[in-house]
């Protein structure tokens, strides 16, 4: 007979516009046990765990909750069925006190806002093993007393499978045990918990089964015990495929650009980029590994001049840059091209024809008070020659294109600007193979004309056959630099989730800091 | 518990297909019309004759036809202008609905000038002092609401409101004050009222056997011309292209975004401002009345339009025909008002904003999920 | 008149002339509490003061007055809700066209009727019930009593409807959910409030509300319908400065509404105030009527400013306020 498990998805699909986040994902989760969630950023868990709390639907499949099939529309519908999410960005209203937060979707609380609420919720929180006042308001509270806040609500509305999104992310390590001293608990109690992570530390040390998700497909589901860190590293950034990416050797130039002890803070006002070191010669890619959110949007912001550097030194040829405007940094020649997750958030203007993407970093060339649309059209049909963008025409809006396209318009802009430091984050997320092909000899051929590359990526194995270094980052830190021919993909997956620390793997050095820096001389002068 | 899909689910579109959306107003528009036209039934008008009336604005059958066409410019010069100018704050995502007071400082400032220097100057001066004081007064006003903006963050959908109001009182102020200093009342009379302007502060007039054409919509369909050149082909419009499409991509691209938005709004403060002049200027009087609502319904227009400058002429044209053809079919049946107009306006907008829906969204009804939708 | 009449009457008729923006104010801030900026509060009351009048007359009953005002200002909020909420129309614009289309609405029943028009007098019930009702004991203090407690009773039904909001929206669960859906509507969403449902219910609430100040206004200019004025006369938007200067709070919009029907009816009164106390108040027929009038807009300005550059947001402000929100919006 067929076990009967407290929810079961079955071939789950959602898609996003073109953009596929779920594709025929299964996912059980039996009573009283704690499920980890396994995958890198991107690879569609919390898309899947919304899917279970309402807020978005299934394209198709089934889910299924004691064995019986139901329907979820909204959160509503997810919070009957006794299933809660405590989302990774808090769902809490800032001027509402800690009581009111929780108040504010209890089913049966009477009509009236009676103080003893606050009696009654401090009572249950202490059962909880739990410490927040609920007279404080939630703009007074620090990152984990909110985080504690939503585990609470969750709890008191009776949730017989929690969910939760990276939920240690923000806690510090006491916090952490507290937390999962309590998840332990509640298992014993006969809850079941989904717990969304990237560390594998602790999927081992907490989790009775482990379901692991790469790019958005179902991998697998492994019992936590029959496993090891080595194996799930493997499940969860893939098996080593070997590439036909071409790695030219180029004569290396000093360092263009060169970052030492940069600190970055996130929007939240947490340390997004921790002390970070790294150079880039001329004629040279270096990929930066991490898993996403790792601090990598907030290092390409830093260096386009969108965002404040908190402390820290970066060098452009020698040159102090940290507090230019982006036209100032623009004009030095760094290029900066960022695909976001929705692609087209930054960098584009979607609405805009081709021609006038072009020109979105020199228009302001040429005298007088017209644009220059000519020389625009002109650089925007040679890329999309050279660059074999498929679009009706040059005044096609950048929306209208397909993925791929919109990459090759982005980047070929950056290109065609002829810088001498190219920042790339992503420039392959979410095409197919001949498209990226096509990016990567794009990127090979700024290479060969002595052009520093600095490559955020996600694929591993790309990263490694097409990038002459590789730094690697974990929560904001460097782990490490390793050149991409003599490192393995273990390597590199330990390294990215904070397993393996190779900062001072070389005793002369430490990671990140060029022999023939240009910040002595800068210094000097 | 419902363990049904909901009968349908609502769905962004990725593509807009511009003809359906055309489609679709038409239909919204005859829906309204017709709408209109069971009310006109029921206060026992034909509808047929009103809205023939209406449309042809009562021209056939009239004794002095250009009258007619005299009176529908007067109407469609302002609403056009402030139509365009306010267009330009709304493609930066600035709620301007301050026109109504940017147009009164903007009369009020070119009256100033008429009274100042109409005596003193001769005729083109007097004019150009008008037009660029006019500018000059709505454009300040709108620059009070974007410079809070752009430093504090001032709401300025409920900024330029207050700021519409406190224009409005000025006005009166003016208006119904008597005593020495006040320029812009007669002295012939015992009670207030507002002086005529001096021959040289008045909007010149081409005569066409007839019909006298008032040079004011020559001088702003020219300047509907250079904004929508503006928008189009210079550096400063390829800006505000930007900063509307994506605050971040125009800050990534080293754009000054609270700049280009201060400059913006005063540009189109400073439109509205001047489109109080020309009408102050061809009326040749203020007066307390003397938007005509005109800084409302361009808001209206301009969102009708999607802010596209050609959409925006064709839509006044639309609107100022409703209007004035409602006024003029209104004096021939008793018991219908002028402001019939603005009922008809507003089922037609209700009915386009409904028609707006089915343009951005789609609706997947139940059952067709298992089809797989690329 | 003898100089302590007319600050009687003037303190009296601050009161009765300022009601209907009380209940514009309540409305609208109900409305607002649930994230949504309605700007049609002008014809929304304009609506509600047409039909409730006309119903109120041809029923002779107060109450069929109330409450047809109530009902047909609240199906412009219904309208508001179906294009905002359900069509994610602008909220402006929308308003804005809720505006247009009631004070069209307005002239156009007002002038249909033409000679049929209902005079007030007409109908004993709606004068009785807008004369004074002069509460025992309490009414007989000098000057106070005849400003407080000798007003008609649609001034008592405001001041308790502002109250009743008050605690509905400040002591009850449901206001509690409502006040969420305006900070946060995500927020409200995951905890399982109905957003579509406590959206339509409190902009229909909030706009039949408004309606009942547009009765209000109704009886207050007795009835007369004249073809060049609107009853409502701006009331509509003094309402929408007043939320803000409420602070978002229906009880201080009862303060506010004092405030600022002080300076509308200063407006009327400084001439006779002056030459009653021409010694402490004979300046008051110096100062321009036109600025009475605008004094509500520029201490809303400046209290909107000031809050903006203090903390960037106003206390009471829903930090929602004027976005549509769509859950699968990423």
């Amino acid at each position: 007979m067929a076990e009967r498990y407290a929810v079961e998805m079955k071939g789950i699909c959602k898609r996003f516009g073109s953009v596929v986040a779920n594709n025929q994902v299964n996912l059980t989760v039996k009573r009283g046990e704690i499920l980890a969630l396994l995958g890198e950023n991107g690879s569609g868990k919390t898309t899947l765990m919304n899917m279970l709390s309402g807020i978005y639907k299934p394209d198709s499949g089934t889910i299924s909750v004691d064995g019986t099939p139901v329907v979820i529309n909204s959160p509503e519908d997810a919070k009957r069925l006794g299933i809660g999410m405590v989302h990774q960005h808090f769902k809490l209203v800032d001027t509402f006190s800690a009581a009111d937060n929780i108040w504010l979707g209890v089913e049966k609380a009477g009509m009236l806002l009676k103080k003893d609420r606050y009696a009654n919720i401090e009572e249950m929180t202490r059962r909880f093993g739990f410490d927040i006042d609920p007279r404080k308001l939630v703009c007074n509270m620090s990152v984990s007393e909110k985080q504690t806040l939503e585990i609470v609500k969750v709890l008191y509305y009776g949730a017989k499978l929690i969910i939760l999104d990276e939920p240690t992310a923000v806690l510090t390590v006491q916090e952490t045990e507290k937390l999962f001293a309590v998840l332990r608990r509640m298992r014993a109690e006969g809850h079941s918990i989904i717990i969304i992570t990237h560390k594998l530390n602790e999927v081992l040390e907490l989790s009775d089964r482990v379901a692991i998700l790469r790019k958005g497909e179902y991998i697998t589901t492994v019992d936590t015990a029959t496993t090891d860190e080595q194996q799930l590293t493997e499940w969860m950034v893939g098996h080593k495929v070997t590439l036909n990416i071409d790695r030219p050797v180029v004569e290396k130039t000093r360092p263009l650009l060169e970052l030492r002890d940069l600190t970055i803070r996130s929007d939240e006002g947490a340390v997004a980029i921790d002390q970070v070191s790294f150079y880039i010669r001329g004629g040279e890619i270096l990929g930066v590994a991490g898993i996403a959110g790792c601090g990598q949007k907030e290092l390409c912001e830093a260096i386009a001049g969108l965002r404040p550097i908190e402390g820290g030194k970066m060098i452009h040829k020698g040159e102090n840059i940290v507090g230019l405007s982006p036209q100032a940094i623009i004009e030095k020649g760094i290029a900066m091209s960022f695909i976001p997750e929705d692609r087209l958030g930054m960098g584009l203007a979607p609405s805009m024809s081709i021609t006038d993407n072009m020109i979105l970093k020199n228009y302001k060339q040429g005298k007088g008070f017209f644009v220059d649309r000519q020389s625009g059209r002109t650089a925007a049909q040679q890329v999309i020659e050279d660059l074999g963008i498929v679009t009706p025409s040059t005044e096609t809006p950048v929306r209208r294109l397909s993925g791929g396209n919109v990459q090759k318009v982005l980047l070929g802009r950056e290109i065609k600007a002829g810088p001498n430091v190219i920042v790339t984050a992503y420039p392959v997320r979410g095409l197919d193979i001949n498209s990226s092909y096509a990016i990567y000899e794009i990127l090979n051929q700024q290479k060969r004309a002595g052009v520093g590359v600095l490559f955020v990526g996600e694929d591993l194995d790309v990263m490694m056959a097409l990038c002459d270094k590789i730094l690697v980052l974990c929560h904001g830190k460097v782990m490490g630099v390793v050149h991409a021919n003599k490192t393995s993909k273990e390597e590199l997956g330990l390294m990215m989730t904070g397993a393996l620390d190779l900062t001072h793997k070389y005793e002369d050095k430490p990671a990140g800091i060029a022999r023939d820096t240009l910040i002595a001389e800068e210094e000097e002068q | 518990m419902n363990n049904r899909q909901p009968l349908f689910r609502v769905v962004k579109k990725n593509q807009v297909d511009g003809r359906k959306v055309i489609l679709s107003y038409l239909i919204a528009v005859a829906v309204a019309l017709v709408l209109g036209a069971a009310l006109l039934a029921l206060m026992k008008v034909n509808p047929l004759d009103f809205y023939s009336k209406m449309i042809t604005l009562g021209i056939p059958g009239n004794r002095y036809p250009a009258r007619s066409v005299e009176g529908f410019i007067r109407l469609f010069v302002p609403l056009l202008l402030v139509s365009v100018a306010l267009s330009l704050s709304f493609r930066m995502r600035f709620w301007n609905v301050g026109g109504e007071g940017q147009f009164i400082v903007g009369a009020i400032c070119a009256a100033a000038a008429a009274f100042l220097l109409g005596d003193v100057l001769p005729t083109p001066l007097v004019l150009l002092a008008m037009v660029v004081s006019a500018a000059l007064g709505g454009g300040l006003m709108g620059t009070i609401a974007s410079a809070l903006k752009v430093r504090y963050g001032t709401s300025e959908t409920l900024m330029t409101l207050m700021l519409n109001y406190i224009a409005l009182y000025l006005l009166r102020f003016f208006g119904e004050t008597q005593g020495a200093w006040n320029i812009f009342l007669t002295d012939d009379s015992a009670r207030p009222r507002f002086e005529t302007f001096p021959d040289s502060a008045q909007m010149p007039t081409i005569e066409i056997g007839s019909f006298s054409l008032d040079v004011s919509l020559l001088v702003v369909v020219v300047l509907c011309v250079l904004v929508y050149i503006y928008l189009k082909y210079t550096k400063h419009g390829y800006e505000i292209a930007v900063v509307g499409d994506s605050p971040n991509t125009a800050r990534y691209a080293g754009m000054k975004v609270g700049r280009v938005v201060m400059r913006t709004v005063f540009i189109s403060a400073a439109l509205v401002g001047l489109a109080g002049g020309f009408y102050v200027s061809s009326a040749g009087a203020l007066s307390t009345s003397v938007t005509n609502n005109v800084g409302w319904t361009g808001v209206i227009v301009a969102w009708m339009a999607k802010l596209s400058p050609v959409g925006i002429a064709v839509t006044s044209v639309l609107i100022t025909v409703l209007q004035y053809g409602c006024q003029v079919a209104s004096t021939t049946y008793p018991n219908i008002d002028s402001n019939f107009a603005n009922l008809l306006q507003g089922m037609i907008l209700f009915a386009v904003l409904t028609a707006d829906f089915t343009a951005r969204y789609s609706l997947v009804w139940r059952g067709a999920n298992k089809e797989v939708s690329a | 008149m003898s100089a302590m009449n007319v600050l009687t009457l003037f303190l009296f008729n601050i009161v009765v002339y300022n009601i209907p923006l009380l209940y514009g104010t309540v409305g609208e801030i109900i409305t607002e509490k649930t994230g949504s900026l309605n700007l049609g509060v002008e014809g929304t009351m304009a609506v509600g003061a047409i039909f409730g009048y006309l119903a109120g007359c041809y029923t002779n009953s107060l109450l069929v007055g109330l409450l047809v005002s109530f009902l047909a200002a609240g199906a412009c909020g219904l309208l508001f809700a179906v294009l905002t909420v359900s069509l994610q129309a602008n909220q402006n614009v929308t308003g804005l066209t809720i505006t247009t289309f009631g004070t069209g609405l307005y002239f156009f029943v007002g002038k249909g009727l033409g000679s049929d028009w209902p005079g007030m007098q007409g109908s004993s019930a709606l004068v009785n019930g807008f004369a004074p009702l002069e509460i025992p004991v309490l009414s007989r203090i000098p000057v106070v009593g005849k400003v407080l407690f000798s007003q008609n009773v649609l001034v008592y039904l405001g001041i308790v409807i502002a109250v009743a909001a008050w605690f509905y929206l400040s002591r009850t669960r449901v206001g509690l959910r409502v006040r969420a859906i305006g900070e946060n509507p995500a927020a409200a969403d995951s905890v399982g409030v109905n957003l579509l449902l406590y959206k339509y219910v409190h902009l229909v609430l909030g706009a039949g509300i408004m309606g009942l100040g547009g009765f209000y206004m109704a009886l207050n200019m007795g009835g007369s319908f004249e073809g060049s004025n609107c009853w409502i006369n701006g009331y509509g938007w003094i309402a929408i400065a007043l939320v803000i200067f409420a602070n978002w709070n229906t009880v201080y919009a009862i303060l506010g509404t004092l405030v600022f029907g002080f300076f509308n009816t200063l407006q009327i009164y400084s001439g006779s105030l002056a030459n009653a106390f021409p010694g402490p108040l004979g300046w008051l027929s110096a100062i321009p009527s036109q600025l009475y009038q605008a004094l509500p807009f520029i201490i809303t300005a400046i209290v909107l400013v000031a809050s903006s550059v203090r903390s960037k947001k106003l206390g009471g402000q829903p930090a929602a306020l004027g976005l549509n929100y769509f859950r699968e919006d990423r």
